[in-house]
């Protein structure tokens, strides 16, 4: 079963060159204190089986012009195999048919650290990118050595080296170091290449898999003997409560159920089908004890009271004497709620048991295989060395499968019983077991202004449970930002677009709030306000998308815009036009038109349903989607009671690109960004058209008609 | 319950499977047919990740026991509209429109839509999403699922 990566690209034909990609950490290379770039040293700096985990991805030459490349980045609907197969395809002059992508399997892959914050298509993509144009370079030095002819005379050719301007290859990569390892260092933060690459319509290369239902997720595997396996899902927050007392009398006697035991103080039922489990698991009879809390949850008195720890602070100037020295000066609180993940594919792994060798194997449907293996190897007290863990595509994920505990509970089950074990997570299970959310929020806003629309404050404290970014938007000289982690009782997650959504929500409906306080047109304030100059192309291009300066509105509809400032070099505005209806309290999204600068566009096809996916997500926080919970339990448990998008809540979507803002034109991400300016925008849109401010997500039918209420 | 034989006609086969009457249809498919491109998504009929075709209309595999079906209902699943090589025109508009990002929701998608299109093969835009409106995709990709389905229209 287990296989080593030299074993593997032996069974692939033989193993040639193989280069190991280091990625320069963005940060050193920022500073400039990252090491020389060996790339083009022709010397092998190893003969390896096992390189350090610095290095991380790999390209190996093997026989017959195949080329296989592995990364610990795992699939997850964003198109990283197909960026990849890009890259390395047109990189270096080869078809599809001669790459083998191979992609989070602990045993071949190295650890690339979690699949996450839009990050592996500028990171690992690009880097495959930059790294097959120094592999280009270093095969012809190489060449040149082994043939004795000047550099000057020969060429890449797909696959190997030839003369310059004549057809075919002198020589094979393959041969040009048969068993040895190379390391490269890429900076993926600045190339020359720039703008070099670009091409805007690659097929996903898992579309006709997908099409046809052949594309194996975990669920989709298969193993000889194996059972199915579930928990009982406890009444309360998994943190709150304990079980007393159980009788598993009748879920036992069931047909078709193997075992019924409590393991690690929770029950676990295997059985041979997946509805022996359900069945059995509703004939368990548990108590269990009562939360040693208030079942009320006051979640804003919580959040300020809990706030123990000052996760972020970012100062500059003397934001007390700004806002005294300002000629107006605005605050605001707003309030955001609890957010599930929601993947259609829920948490799920199929592990077996220890073969001869000691070792498990399970396949996980994770953001981190390697995070898997750690958790796996940590709860059956086993060396690192003794798990493998194979990640496969993954159904969603949106933050929510990073380091999912069923993966070790899989491995457990499978350990405990003998046999190969898939662990499916119902969808109450997600709600009520995972327990997981991105967390409510609370965001006090003081901004101070000049009478002419200069911004000279502004603070911001924001109680919160999720990992958070602050949003440099705005060019404000004196600037207090605190984040405090608020201490909830259940599971906390980061989720797509992290604490920018929440953050951004405060902040863009707050400038409206201010400009409108000044009785200045929104989109000028931000414009003489803005901390790029890139930012008023983006506002001008997308408020000339929406026709901001002649709308078509109709009767209670309205207009309104946001910006984002994303994960350092993502920039974006976003507007919204709503239509509110005055009697339901209803609110419909008509239609979004955006302007994003994600620097070089990979594959505009990925980009462009990711980002309309990014903005669906948006306009689920703004308007439906929230997790219902009291001081002792989650009482959402249905799909049916936590309403993401729909195609019916979808408004027609409009993006346009820009590409202002990096000069290097290195790519961005855009899976994330999208998300966090939707939910201003449409914030702004329902003041401009009815004249009531929103101040808590969701805007539901409830919220709006109280707000009309009293407005 | 005692497992019974039952035969289905899935994808024009005649398939016997050994099982109890009230297992739902999507078990049986993935597990003892081993047509595991019908999804699992909820268990309660609200995502429509295992959406079959029964006689030509989609139907939630998951709520529907295989008892039900056992009389000769024609029950077509994803691999039944198309293989690969040999994609059904709707499956190609969805590769050609990217209209997924995981893929996950995507058969039960194409299965919808496919019903949508044999009973209405004509369908206005409103009347698309109001055919597809209980099929959820949480990637978001529904804008691109609606323009693969315009693009099969009068093709």
């Amino acid at each position: 079963m287990s296989m080593s990566r030299r074993q593997f690209l032996a069974s692939m034909g033989g193993t040639g060159l193989l280069y190991a990609i280091r990625f320069v950490p963005e940060a050193s290379a920022q500073t400039g204190s990252f090491e020389p770039i060996l790339a083009d040293d022709e010397v092998p700096i190893c003969i390896a089986e096992y390189i350090d985990i610095d290095y991380r991805d790999w390209i190996a030459f093997g026989p017959d012009g195949k080329i296989s490349v592995f990364t610990g980045r795992t699939e997850l609907g964003q198109g990283l195999k197909t960026v990849i197969t890009a890259f390395v395809t047109q990189g270096l002059e080869i078809s599809q048919e001669d790459l083998t992508v191979v992609q989070g399997d602990t045993d071949l892959c190295p650890d690339d650290g979690p699949t996450y914050g839009s990050a592996a298509t500028r990171q690992v993509g690009w880097g495959f990118w930059l790294a097959c144009q120094k592999i280009r370079s270093n095969l012809v030095k190489r060449a040149a050595r082994w043939l004795g002819m000047p550099i000057g005379e020969l060429e890449f050719k797909s696959g190997g080296v030839g003369r310059k301007g004549e057809k075919g290859k002198l020589i094979d990569a393959y041969e040009l170091g048969r068993g040895e390892t190379v390391i490269l260092n890429i900076d993926t933060t600045t190339s020359s290449t720039g703008r070099q690459y670009v091409d805007h319509e690659i097929a996903n290369v898992n579309a006709e898999t997908i099409v046809t239902g052949t594309l194996k997720y975990v669920g989709d595997l298969h193993m000889p003997g194996m059972l199915y396996a579930g928990w009982l899902c406890q009444p309360y927050h998994r943190n709150l409560t304990k079980i007393q007392s159980v009788d598993m009398r009748e879920a036992k006697a069931l047909p078709g159920v193997k075992t019924v035991n409590v393991v690690r103080g929770r029950v676990a039922v295997i059985g041979e089908r997946y509805s022996d489990v359900v069945k059995s698991l509703d004939l368990v009879k548990a108590t269990w004890s009562t939360p040693n809390r208030p079942k009320e949850l006051r979640v804003e008195e919580e959040a300020r009271a809990g706030a123990q720890l000052i996760l972020l602070k970012e100062e500059a100037g003397d934001v007390d004497a700004g806002l005294a020295s300002s000629d107006l000066v605005v605050s605001e609180t707003y309030t955001t709620q609890y957010i599930s993940h929601a993947q259609i594919e829920t948490d799920i792994a199929l592990a077996m048991p220890e073969d001869t060798n000691g070792k498990v194997t399970v396949w996980v449907s994770s953001q981190w295989p390697y995070r898997a293996r750690e958790l796996i190897a940590e709860t059956l007290k086993m060396p690192l060395s003794n798990v493998r863990t194979i990640a496969m595509p993954v159904g969603g994920a949106f933050g929510g499968k990073i380091g999912n505990p069923v993966t070790r509970e899989a491995a457990l089950l499978a350990s405990v019983s003998g046999t190969p074990i898939k662990l499916i997570y119902s969808r109450k299970d997600q709600f009520k077991l995972r327990s997981h959310f991105k967390a409510a929020c609370i965001i006090d806003v003081t901004t101070g202004v000049t009478a002419d629309g200069r911004m000279v404050a502004r603070k911001v404290d924001s109680f919160q449970d999720e990992a958070c970014g602050t949003i440099f938007t705005y060019d404000i000289p004196n600037v207090l930002v605190r984040a405090y982690e608020a201490k909830w009782p259940f599971g906390r997650a980061v989720s797509r677009g992290t604490s920018f959504v929440q953050t951004c929500f405060a902040t863009e409906s707050h400038v409206d709030m201010v400009a409108h306080k000044l009785s200045m047109d929104p989109l000028e304030f931000r414009r003489r306000n803005v901390v790029f100059p890139s930012f008023v192309n983006l506002i001008d291009t997308c408020a000339q998308m929406i026709g901001y300066d002649n709308p078509q509105l109709g009767v209670d509809e309205g207009l309104g815009m946001a910006i984002v400032h994303h994960g350092g070099c993502e920039l974006g505005a976003l507007a919204a036009i709503v239509a509110v209806d005055r009697v339901s309290g209803q609110i419909k999204v008509k239609q979004i038109c955006a302007a994003f600068d994600i620097g070089t566009v990979i594959n505009r096809r990925t980009a462009t349903v990711g980002l309309r996916g990014g903005i669906a997500w948006g306009i689920g926080f703004a308007l439906s989607e929230e997790v219902k919970l009291d001081g002792h339990s989650t009482n959402t448990e249905y799909l049916s009671e936590y309403r993401i998008p729909r195609f019916s809540d979808m408004p027609p979507i409009e993006i346009t690109f820009l590409d202002n803002h990096n000069p290097d034109g290195t790519p961005r991400g855009c899976g994330e960004m999208p998300v966090v300016p939707v939910s201003g925008a449409i914030a702004n849109a329902v003041y401009n058209a009815v004249g009531v401010r929103l101040y808590s997500t969701p805007f539901t039918p409830e919220r709006v008609k109280k707000a009309l209420g009293s407005a | 319950m005692a497992k019974k034989n039952v035969t289905l006609n899935v994808n024009g086969q005649r398939r016997q499977v050994t099982v109890e009457l009230d297992e739902p249809l999507l078990w049986v498919l993935r597990d003892d047919l081993g047509l595991t491109g019908t999804k699992f998504g909820c268990g309660t009929g609200v995502c429509g990740a295992c959406s079959v075709l029964v006689d030509g209309v989609a139907r939630r595999s998951c709520r529907i026991p295989v008892a039900y079906v056992a009389a000769g209902q024609e029950i077509v699943t994803i691999e039944g509209l198309g293989t690969l090589g040999n994609l059904s025109l709707l499956q190609q508009a969805f590769v050609d429109h990217t209209a997924f990002c995981c893929g996950y929701c995507t058969p039960g998608m194409i299965i919808t839509a496919t019903a949508l299109l044999a009973e209405n093969p004509n369908p206005t835009r409103e009347e698309i999403v109001e055919a597809m409106d209980y099929n959820l995709c949480r990637c978001g990709s529904y804008l691109n699922i609606i323009e693969a389905i315009e693009s099969v229209i009068n093709t």
